[in-house]
């Protein structure tokens, strides 16, 4: 910590370095319901004007975690910053944010003007002010049209355009979205994505956005979260989620990933041979941290494109196992094998190449040892 | 497509005897307790001539225009007390109470009495009010005045009372059903909108349940005009309103009066109702949104 | 499951919390403490009057209703209740499930008939009553409990049995019955094998009401029942007479018959519904 920080003495000189400021700290966050621990131990630290995305399947706390940012829900322990500021006690109405709601939550007895401009009238800006942003926001987003339409008369692209335009117009400091797009048709969202991604860029503002599809939070995020049973299990930015899924859940949950689940049997010098049902590998040591101790299980995984159904000396790693299906996107094809284990092993061809593999035939997959990722949060 | 198809001869035929027993039993009475107001002469037949005299007879009495009055005044009360009243419970029932098994419980205590007869809720309430009744035994044991207060039974107040419990929940039930409808979400929206809660009841809240405010008052309105039980158990003979002028009338056999007072009665119900249903679309009940 | 009734989520809101919980309570009690006083008083003492004290405990009253002199025998007024009731019952429900199917056929001028049966509702009871025994007289009819009265109590309860028809099939998905004529069913069979099981929580409770709104119906009874009084008129006739405890036992007794025909039909509900649900709750 900066000494200079705590220094008491008046009229002291700010210190010269620019301390990099976190729009929302979460520390230690716990919320029970009763006996069901809906969020267990969760700490994020958000800078100015990053892109967040929550992820994970249904319940895993990723919506009550965003309910707490936003203080519709009261945590039982840990501490909320917005901006370096105690928040944890604040009321919604107080805490400098905004939200988008699923099903957008707009109010069916006022018209698209009206409830634009509530925000500001809730701050007690002056009538003419009001008009006047409402105007501009409006036009800015291309709904100036439906003023004084109520929401009842409007589609679903629009309804989504009149509830940003409500939240955003409170310049707030952090922009919470619970699933925002998931209403939309599916033609739209593409496009909706796009918009938002570059409003969040422009405006500097923080983006908390929850969601279940990884397409979603990996095209969006600057920082993907994801989070299984109450529990963050990897943060960091969408390459390091893809390319090194620090666990078992995490590389299961996210697409093109194989799990394998083994114990280390050897201790080489740049890597370990694990033994699992379906083989012995060889996985790279960690790069940073000891390595698990022989005999500990772990779990490690390797992405589906970087396995070869031609494999030379340099793919140490064989896997024999019968094709069950061949799917052609185009761009790839992507080959489901059935191991001896009955887990199911992908394999993705890129590029215009002839089909070589049928369903039905057993073949002999290889990928280099440098593929294998070893699950840092397993092992011990 | 479903069991009846749609505009055919059978969904016709199916309301058929519905609307005819309604239409003659409630319909065509009324129409003629109209005509019948109408009736001139001194034979009591339907080759009357028509004429104004009886409504001319009514309006020139002064004692029944302060009646008239003192009904409107009477049910305006009721009205106002049994919204506020109604309102508060119906939110306390919906937005306070957590635990679903609990508030079950409540609904099931309010709604019970109603299956009861209002006539025997009513006259329940005289061993309250009268001079040696609950309430003036419980005002002097715990001390609050040294003789019984008169002013309960056989006065408005007394009968204002007595209708406060038998008519509050009608006007909390459709308020209730309203304040259901509201999705939580809309005050979440509006609380991350800078609203305080109050500010949140005020213009979310509030507005959107106004249709069940309205239709409470207007079943409320409907009940106390036309109670003539209540006010004649509890307020004996010192007291009547409108609708004991029709039985009064009734049972001195001045079958022209009376229908004349009905017919008053029924020109301020029905606007009453009027105003009511431009407010809202009572169509939509039980639809799913 | 059921533990201290959890008010609120927010601590600042909590006053709101207590002061609209304590007018709940308060007119909870201002509702029920009548009802318990008369059944109290009920059983006042052979020399209890009307009001408090009581006079000690006795079943004086209920062995006078029991006795039942010529002037105020209760006994008969009670059959003639129960009867007009349980045909109030059966009539309302034929006639509201019928209304409700007609106006899911959305026939020409179903507005107007949805205000009509409105009118049963919104015509106060004394006028109906009243223009229906002008009706009578002019007709040369005579008035009586078992015709003239019957005829106006059902004007009053079908509009209750119409409305919760009306909002059940508003609830009711349509596609069962799609399902059922695609196998091959005509449209009677479907409604009669597949509609009417699965709307039949509505059907009881529109006998309900028949039932309750016929037993407890003063107000148009009142003019057409003829020299034979139905229960509420006894009542009435007796309280024009003379206020004893003895109104105190007609009451409870009355209130008693009435929660246990509600008791019996609100179970006859649930059994309906629990066996029609399709959601059967397996062990979690």
């Amino acid at each position: 910590m900066d000494a200079l920080a705590h220094d008491p003495v008046e009229g002291a000189a700010a210190p010269a370095i620019a301390r990099p400021q976190l729009d929302l700290e979460l520390i230690n966050i716990r919320k029970r319901y009763g006996d069901f621990t809906a969020v267990d131990g969760v700490s994020l630290k958000v800078s100015k004007g990053q892109f967040v995305c929550l992820l994970g399947p249904s319940g895993c706390g990723k919506t009550t975690t965003l309910r707490c940012i936003a203080g519709l829900e009261e945590p039982d322990d840990g501490d909320i910053l917005i901006g370096g500021k105690e928040a944890t006690k604040d009321p919604p109405w107080q805490r400098d944010i905004a939200m988008m709601f699923q099903d957008f939550a707009l109010f069916p007895h006022m018209t698209v003007a009206k409830q634009v401009g509530f925000g500001l009238e809730m701050l007690k800006k002056p009538k003419a002010e009001i008009a006047q942003r409402v105007q501009h926001i409006l036009k800015s987003f291309e709904i100036d049209v439906l003023a004084d339409r109520k929401p009842a008369s409007l589609s679903g692209g629009q309804r989504q355009r009149v509830a940003l335009a409500r939240a955003m117009i409170t310049e707030p400091r952090i922009l919470l979205l619970d699933e925002p797009i998931g209403a939309l048709d599916y033609s739209l969202r593409e496009t909706v994505m796009l918009e938002l991604k570059l409003l969040q860029q422009r405006t500097g503002i923080s983006f908390i956005w929850v969601t279940h599809d990884q397409n979603e939070a990996f095209s969006l995020g600057d920082l993907v979260v994801v989070m299984n049973h109450a529990r963050i299990e990897q943060q960091g930015p969408p390459e390091e989620i893809l390319q090194r899924p620090a666990t078992a859940f995490v590389a299961g949950f996210v697409q093109g990933n194989n799990v394998f689940l083994g114990r280390v049997t050897e201790l080489l010098a740049g890597a370990l041979r694990i033994e699992t049902p379906v083989g012995s590998f060889l996985v790279p040591r960690p790069l940073a941290g000891p390595a698990p101790m022989l005999g500990s299980e772990v779990s490690f995984s390797v992405r589906a494109e970087l396995i070869t159904d031609v494999p030379t000396e340099r793919h140490v790693n064989r896997l024999s196992a019968v094709c069950t299906a061949v799917e052609y996107f185009g761009a790839v094809r992507r080959h489901v094998f059935e191991r001896s284990d009955s887990e199911v092993l992908k394999y993705d061809q890129f590029g215009a190449h002839a089909a070589r593999i049928v369903p039905g035939q057993k073949t002999l997959l290889g990928w280099a040892a440098e593929a294998s990722v070893l699950h840092a949060g397993a092992g011990g | 497509m479903s069991t009846i198809r749609i505009r055919s001869p059978a969904s016709y035929w199916l309301a058929v005897p519905a609307a005819a027993w309604m239409l003659g039993v409630v319909v065509v009475p009324i129409v003629l307790l109209v005509w019948v107001s109408f009736w001139g002469g001194r034979a009591f037949s339907t080759a009357s001539p028509l004429t104004f005299d009886n409504y001319a007879r009514f309006f020139a009495n002064q004692t029944y225009l302060k009646l008239a009055l003192s009904t409107i005044v009477h049910t305006a009360t009721l009205m106002a007390v049994t919204g506020v009243l109604g309102y508060c419970i119906a939110y306390f029932l919906v937005m306070k109470v957590k635990s679903p098994g609990w508030r079950t419980v409540l609904f099931l205590a309010f709604i019970v009495p109603f299956w009861t007869s209002t006539l025997i809720r009513a006259i329940a309430w005289v061993p309250f009010l009268g001079v040696n009744g609950v309430i003036n035994q419980t005002l002097m044991f715990v001390g609050a005045t040294n003789s019984p207060v008169e002013a309960f039974l056989y006065s408005l107040t007394g009968i204002t009372m007595a209708q406060v419990s038998l008519y509050t929940m009608l006007a909390a039930g459709p308020v209730v059903y309203m304040l259901n409808a509201v999705a939580p979400q809309l005050r979440e929206a509006a609380m991350t909108l800078k609203a305080t809660p109050f500010t949140v009841f005020r213009r979310i809240t509030f507005p959107l349940t106004l249709p069940g405010v309205v239709i409470g008052q207007v079943l409320v309105f409907l009940n106390v005009m036309s109670d003539f039980a209540t006010v004649a158990t509890i307020g004996g003979n010192k007291h009547a309103l409108l609708s004991n002028l029709v039985l009064l009338f009734y049972e001195g056999s001045q079958i022209r009066a009376a229908s004349v007072v009905a017919v008053l009665l029924m020109i301020c119900m029905l606007v009453g109702v009027v105003v009511a249903l431009r407010v809202v679309d009572i169509r939509r009940l039980g639809a799913e949104r | 499951m059921i533990g201290w009734p959890k008010i609120g989520w927010k601590g600042r809101l909590s006053l709101t919390s207590w002061i609209l919980g304590t007018i709940t309570l308060v007119f909870l009690a201002y509702q029920w403490l009548p009802i318990f006083t008369l059944g109290l008083l009920s059983f006042s003492g052979p020399t209890g009057g009307t009001t408090f004290p009581m006079n000690g405990t006795s079943l004086h009253w209920y062995e006078e209703l029991w006795r039942a002199t010529v002037m105020n025998d209760f006994k008969p007024p009670l059959v003639r209740s129960s009867l007009l009731a349980l045909a109030c019952s059966a009539t309302t429900v034929v006639l509201s499930v019928m209304a409700a199917q007609a106006m899911r056929g959305q026939f020409s001028g179903n507005g107007w008939f949805f205000y009509l049966m409105l009118l049963g509702i919104m015509a106060p009871g004394i006028l109906v009553g009243f223009g229906f025994a002008i009706m009578m007289r002019l007709m040369g009819v005579e008035l009586s409990w078992d015709t003239t009265t019957f005829l106006v109590q059902v004007s009053w309860t079908l509009p209750f049995g119409f409305l919760t028809m009306l909002a059940v099939f508003n609830r009711f998905d349509k596609k069962v019955e799609e399902a059922a004529l695609t196998l091959g069913a005509s449209r009677l069979t479907t409604f009669r094998r597949i509609t009417l099981p699965l709307v039949l929580p509505g059907v009881i409770g529109a006998g309900l009401f028949g039932f309750s709104l016929s037993y407890d119906e003063y107000a148009r009874s009142m003019f057409t029942t003829g020299p034979d009084a139905t229960l509420p008129l006894a009542v009435m006739a007796q309280l024009d007479r003379q206020l004893t405890p003895e109104i105190y036992a007609v009451g409870t007794t009355t209130t008693f018959f009435s929660l246990i025909a509600v008791l019996f039909f609100t179970l006859a509900f649930w059994a309906m519904r629990r066996s029609t649900s399709l959601k059967k709750s397996s062990s979690a």
